[in-house]
């Protein structure tokens, strides 16, 4: 989308607001980082100034970040997948239950307990540790490949697929766990909680670390603009000779490959898991996400810089709302205000 | 009752589109509209539905003169237009359907089922229609559905009928059914004005004919009095120009050839082959199959029965990513919903195709199809702005020819091209025909499907007519002409003594 208007006052630089009018209302990304810095500095007046010297103030406002980001890294790298799958004009409900699936089975590997799986094995220490990653990423994988497979060969709407999945997977994990109480080892734990420099900025590094390839993939590779052109004309995405049908099910094989990665930062981040309720509500978390950050839910447009950006700011927004004490059982009205808005935003935006 | 529209006159922005039309119908009278694609059929159709409004003229319903400015005024006057795209809601029945929009209430105000199911009960006996009410739409073949169509007609008491090409997707024995109707209603004495391409309908089922072209009237007269090769002279005219576009051939080894063909929805029993160098057309009313036919061969749609040779070999096509392996290209009809990808910049649409071939590791080779696409924008002729334009900012002959840059990238061997200028201006189609006489000396297999004989016979050394699903024909040389074309078209035979 580059109308061309404004294009001689860009050329000869005219002035600042020119300049960003143009860049508002030509890039979409532009608009939704504008949103996000307008909260950072709000965010950063309502912590207040109030410290001895400026070192000071500059630590607590450093690891408020860190922890902003460190909470929200499983449901960021989760986002950031969904972009993909809204993007072929899909949806996945199911990474909740994945999450919890995956997370179920890394236990049952891992645990130091009785019915530890490796232990009984006689695998330990980091031989099991290597085992159990390489197991749940491809258990993620594979969950996600069936839904896909349940989507392009069964024909069965996305919707409907991932929200049986959804239920299936919360409900089997939640039988077979009961009453069993795993022991992960805490040398495991260092995944999440390995500190660099004094910071546990692990989970954020691999969040970093993802963003980027998807960003690479989305930009650069046959894969990645071949999702753009599916979602956004499918027919004639088939008639340009685009396996429209593998290219959905490589994106939800991904998405459940990515569900695991979180599965296990969740697990090495926490230790342990509560079954029933842990990945609840992620998957409208990360929809959310992608949404605030420009994707189109008919599919066609998306940005994975979008969803970073997307993540951030309902991550600050929860952080102010956390500052401001408002109670907890309204904050989630503010987060479904600001995907409101957000779409609100951009639809003026597309038909100006 | 009778209806007369006394010179109408239209113009699009600058175009006279209706050039001082009078034309009259009166009750009892089934009556045949006819012309090419363009020559003002629908336009004229519009302006006495309501739908366009007319810049000079008058309409005259029983001796008093009218205006229409919305379909609801001409509907009151009695019109009833049934439009090619029926207003049927699927999911309803079918007395439902026949109150779709003026339902019956009851006093509460809540519908009243009993009473539009009784009166559709009613209508369907004095039409000796035998169907039940209740069924589902949904469940009714297309004829049925264009009765249940002229039925709601019949119960808002319309005297006159505009039935816009109801017989394109019908069947022999549907056909016959709808006629029976439209029949039963000249008794009733409605007026029907009857759009149709196929000539042998017009002559079996129509009292009068009008023949429009570029606009203009040119022929009008008692249907008993021409035969089917008047008509589609008047159609054509004797003052198009259809000068073959000449070019040096050099035709080669056979590149493709089909062996008994079968779709069981659009086509059947097909054969035919096509050398390098050749350019062959394929054309036919709507409803023959072509596209289905070629999008088949092409990968896209599903074939039931019959063989494909490439190049002597024998292939089975289960995806258009395989045939693009294969050396098939394939410029699909509408623009917008088959080919172009709105929310890609021009560049990427013009090189979608070529992504896996250049690519290392997954990773597309943007510089390389930079090289390939400028080569192309200057040879093609583009008019663009920058490569990362959108292409919807492109006219739809600039979009046209990204289209087609994007399938020349592929070094394709057989390149099918299927209605290559719809939508596009006289400039750039004459660029597209230059494009594609040149394609032949680099030793390509030339296909072009298009529902204009005009164009067929311009750019290709034979014609292939379909007509429902089947080869009606194939024309060469002196024979390719429009009168033999359109003939074939409409489901006739080729006779061999040469007219006028």
């Amino acid at each position: 989308m580059k109308p061309n208007l404004d294009n001689d006052a860009i050329k000869n630089n005219q002035s600042f607001f020119q300049w960003f009018k143009y860049k508002w209302s030509s890039d979409q990304l532009f608009s939704i980082a504008i949103a996000l810095i307008i909260m950072i500095i709000l965010q950063t007046l309502v912590l207040g100034f109030d410290y001895d010297s400026f070192g000071s103030w500059f630590q607590s406002w450093t690891n408020n970040w860190i922890n902003i980001l460190r909470n929200n890294a499983a449901t960021a790298i989760v986002a950031l997948g969904m972009t993909f799958v809204i993007m072929t004009g899909g949806i996945d409900l199911a990474v909740g239950s994945t999450l919890v699936v995956t997370g179920a089975l890394s236990m049952m590997l891992l645990d130091t307990g009785t019915k530890g799986f490796l232990l009984a094995m006689g695998i330990t220490g980091v031989p099991a540790f290597a085992i159990t990653i390489l197991v749940v990423l491809l258990f993620g994988y594979l969950l996600g490949s069936l839904i896909g497979v349940t989507i392009t060969k069964g024909k069965v709407p996305p919707f409907i697929a991932t929200l049986g999945a959804m239920m299936i997977f919360r409900s089997v994990t939640q039988h077979f766990m009961q009453g069993y109480n795993p022991k992960v080892p805490t040398e495991f734990l260092q995944i999440a909680s390995f500190k660099i420099d004094n910071f546990m900025i692990m989970p954020i590094v691999y969040w970093a670390i993802i963003a980027f390839i998807l960003y690479y993939v989305s930009k650069r590779t046959t894969f990645g603009r071949q999702i753009i052109a599916v979602g956004s004309n499918e027919r004639a995405a088939r008639l340009s000779g685009i396996h429209v049908e593998k290219v959905k099910l490589r994106v939800y094989a991904l998405m459940g490959l990515l569900v695991s990665i979180a599965a296990i930062i969740q697990v090495s981040r926490i230790g342990s898991k509560d079954f029933s309720n842990a990945g609840r509500g992620m998957e409208m978390d990360a929809i959310a996400a992608a949404v605030v950050g420009g994707t189109n839910m008919m599919g066609g447009r998306g940005f994975i810089l979008g969803t970073v950006y997307g993540m951030l700011i309902i991550a600050v927004m929860n952080n102010l709302l956390n500052l401001f004490g408002v109670p907890p059982f309204l904050r989630e009205a503010f987060k479904g205000v600001i995907v409101i808005a957000a779409v609100l935003l951009q639809k003026k935006e597309l038909t100006s | 009752m009778k209806i007369e529209m006394r010179n109408i006159r239209k113009y699009f922005g600058s175009n006279d589109v209706i050039k001082d039309v009078s034309f009259m119908l009166k009750g009892g009278e089934i009556c045949a509209l006819l012309g090419e694609n363009g020559a003002g059929k629908s336009t004229l159709m519009n302006i006495l539905g309501g739908v366009h409004q007319m810049d000079s003229g008058s309409i005259i319903v029983d001796g008093k003169e009218v205006a229409f400015n919305t379909p609801a005024q001409s509907q009151e006057a009695g019109i009833a237009f049934i439009h090619q795209e029926l207003n049927l809601i699927n999911d309803l029945p079918i007395y439902e359907n026949m109150f779709l929009g003026r339902e019956l209430k009851t006093k509460r105000g809540s519908l009243d089922l009993e009473r539009m199911l009784q009166e559709t009960r009613r209508i369907f006996t004095e039409m000796n229609v035998d169907l039940d009410p209740t069924m589902m739409v949904r469940n009714l073949d297309a004829s049925y559905k264009q009765i249940i169509e002229i039925c709601r007609a019949m119960m808002t008491n319309a005297s006159f009928i505009i039935m816009d090409e109801p017989t394109t997707s019908l069947t022999d024995q549907e056909i016959e059914r709808v006629f029976k109707m439209m029949k039963t209603l000249r008794e009733h004495h409605v007026g029907i004005i009857f759009i149709s391409h196929k000539l042998n309908e017009v002559m079996q089922v129509c009292d009068r004919y009008f023949v429009l072209r570029d606009g203009s009237l040119v022929a009008e007269g008692n249907v008993n009095e021409v035969n089917t090769n008047d008509l589609a002279r008047f159609m054509v005219g004797h003052d198009v120009r259809t000068e073959p576009l000449n070019r040096e051939k050099k035709i080669g080894r056979e590149i493709l050839r089909v062996e008994d063909l079968t779709n069981s929805h659009f086509f059947r029993d097909i054969s035919f082959s096509i050398k390098e160098g050749e350019i062959v057309g394929f054309t036919g009313l709507l409803g023959d199959g072509r596209s289905e036919l070629f999008q088949s061969i092409f990968g896209a749609e599903k074939i039931s029965s019959g063989k494909i040779y490439l190049n002597g070999k024998e292939v089975k096509m289960t995806s258009t990513k395989q045939a693009i392996k294969e050396g098939i290209a394939y410029v699909p009809r509408n623009r917008k919903e088959n080919a172009i990808i709105k929310d890609m910049d021009i560049i990427e649409n013009a090189s979608i195709v070529t992504w896996p071939a250049f690519s290392q590791n997954g990773t597309i080779n943007r510089q390389k199809h930079k090289e390939i696409f400028e080569e192309q924008r200057k040879a093609l002729r583009i008019k663009m702005g920058e490569l990362t334009d959108s292409i919807s900012s492109l006219s739809g002959g600039n979009q046209q020819k990204v289209i087609l840059a994007k399938w020349l990238a592929a070094k394709p061997k057989l390149l099918i091209l299927d209605n290559p200028t719809q939508g596009v201006d006289v400039g750039a189609k004459e660029d597209i025909y230059d494009i594609i006489l040149k394609l032949t000396e680099e030793n390509i297999a030339i296909v072009v499907l298009s529902s204009e004989a005009n164009e067929i016979i311009r750019i290709c050394d034979r014609a292939i007519v379909m007509y429902h699903g089947v080869i009606q024909g194939e024309v060469a040389g002196e024979e390719m002409n429009e009168h033999s074309i359109m003939r074939l078209a409409t489901g006739g035979q080729l006779t061999f003594t040469k007219e006028g």
